[in-house]
């Protein structure tokens, strides 16, 4: 039996077209109502829907040997598990946004909202710039136009929602994308099962391409 | 039999691999909980977690509950020249695990070979890996996986080092091509690598019997291997436990850095006894 945790949510949506298109279907995953656990028997596969940022959890603790996660969440809780793929889905990037007319001081303490503190520490310790981290949970715009933060480390898909804020892009920090993650120990014992799994959904990724 | 007097599975674990290691000529090794905290301090790296368990004695020093039992054992063994001595443990060690906010005792046994080793030494080190597997599986399907830590810091360029290495542990081919790594780098990380690319001739035939539970498998090197390892290094895994349940290789390097013999090798391995209580309530 292969378990499998899928994010919750849009991607999840997306990631889970190419399992079906990929021929693993589960009934009834895309209905709306409060399962959580969807088993197909005849591919001896049980899927089960968790809120992304969990997925990496679920997988590197073994209660799932494989799960879909964005790479945003993984660069953010660096889980022991293996990066198996690139789903190529729901692309987007990680980066830094200021005010239109924001001016950096690099005398002063950067302040730095975001939702992803370690991957916003790491970046600006590589370049040796003193930030001051606040760490929120959503409508990251909001910081600095009422002037919370300098900045927002965050993803930015399309650009409309820093447009409409009167925010533009600094700087990119990472190409995000769902990369399908494996438990270390379950591939030891399961790894033809899940290599077949990557291998028909890249191909069918590749054919939509 | 009376609850209270029953063994936990890691109490029995720890038995029947000391009946092993002692069946094969190691003799057993005793040593204090404590050490001074200065003499971990600067070897952080080597260690699977950083933070370190300290108090004040009575004397004023700083000490430190023991997180390592390897570092231990190099400190305190002496040199025989044109010897192999064999040592094993079963002790507790006191770290924060991965994804965890506090300290855990963890009982930890397991074997170091140090001196003038030669490859048949290897051989029954690699032995006694998969024979320990075994012990504590419980009729459950085991690998060992093995690579040459050494062969890896030949090939790894200085620029990207740190992620290319984390690539590797990851078996993250995708951004190892993205990060350029060397195309020798990335034929390494292939799933059809053969053992024999791994092991020297002697020791592939010697372990011949065991061919079916090694795997030849680089993302048993990570970030921090390379500052101490230099020859094989490998990984344990019983099927059900999530996670690594023996790990361990060839650390020259770090008995040289803690001032051994240039001619001395050692090599060994530690099995985290806590995680089979995990598989029993998973």
């Amino acid at each position: 039996m292969i378990n499998i945790a899928l994010p919750k949510g849009r991607l999840g949506v997306r990631v889970y077209k190419l399992f079906s298109d990929a021929g693993y279907e589960f009934e009834g995953i895309l209905d709306s109502n409060r399962k959580l656990v969807f088993e197909n028997e005849a591919l001896d596969m049980r899927c089960f829907w968790v809120k992304p940022f969990d997925v990496p959890v679920y997988v590197e603790r073994g209660t799932a040997d494989i799960g879909v996660a964005g790479k945003d969440i993984l660069l953010e809780r660096s889980p022991d598990v293996y990066e198996l793929a690139d789903l190529k889905a729901g692309f987007c990037r990680m980066a830094v946004a200021s005010k239109n007319d924001f001016v950096d001081d690099p005398e002063k303490v950067l302040r730095v909202a975001t939702e992803f503190p370690n991957i916003a520490r790491n970046y600006y310790s590589g370049l040796g710039r003193e930030i001051d981290i606040i760490t929120l949970r959503g409508s990251l715009e909001l910081a600095p136009v009422l002037g919370l933060s300098d900045v927002i480390v965050d993803i930015v898909e399309t650009g409309t929602t820093l447009r409409e804020n009167n925010l533009h892009v600094i700087n990119y920090i990472a190409d995000l994308s769902a990369r399908l993650i494996a438990n270390k120990s379950a591939y030891k014992f399961k790894g033809e099962q899940i290599n077949e799994i990557i291998g028909r959904l890249l191909n069918n990724n590749d054919k939509d391409n | 039999m009376n609850n209270n007097l029953r063994l936990r599975p890691e109490e029995k674990a720890a038995l029947s691999l000391r009946e092993l290691y002692a069946d094969k000529g190691c003799s057993f090794y005793r040593m204090s909980r404590f050490e001074e905290y200065d003499f971990y301090a600067d070897k952080k790296d080597f260690l699977t977690s950083r933070n370190i368990l300290t108090f004040t004695d009575i004397n004023g020093r700083l000490m430190a509950l023991r997180p390592d039992v390897t570092l231990s054992i190099i400190k305190h063994v002496r040199d025989i020249p044109g010897q192999v001595q064999k040592f094993f443990y079963d002790e507790k060690v006191y770290r924060v695990p991965r994804n965890s906010q506090s300290f855990h005792e963890i009982s930890q046994a397991g074997i170091e070979f140090i001196g003038s080793l030669d490859e048949k030494n290897i051989c029954e080190v690699i032995e006694l890996a998969l024979e320990s597997l075994h012990s504590v599986s419980h009729g459950r399907r085991c690998v060992l996986d093995i690579a040459d830590a050494g062969l890896i810091a030949k090939l790894i360029p200085e620029h990207n080092k740190r992620g290319i290495l984390k690539c590797i542990a990851e078996k993250n081919i995708h951004e190892l091509r993205a990060l350029n790594a060397p195309e020798e780098i990335i034929k390494l990380m292939s799933p059809d690598l053969s053992l024999q690319e791994v092991l020297s001739p002697v020791i592939f035939d010697s372990l011949k019997k065991y061919h079916d539970e090694i795997h030849a498998d680089y993302s048993v090197i990570n970030i921090s291997s390379l500052n101490y390892y230099n020859g094989l290094i490998f990984r344990g895994f019983i099927e059900g436990i999530p996670e690594s349940i023996l790990s361990g290789g060839q650390y020259d390097n770090l008995l040289h850095m803690m001032g051994h013999d240039k001619d001395s090798k050692a090599i060994g391995f530690a099995v985290y006894l806590d995680l089979l209580d995990l598989s029993e309530r998973n």
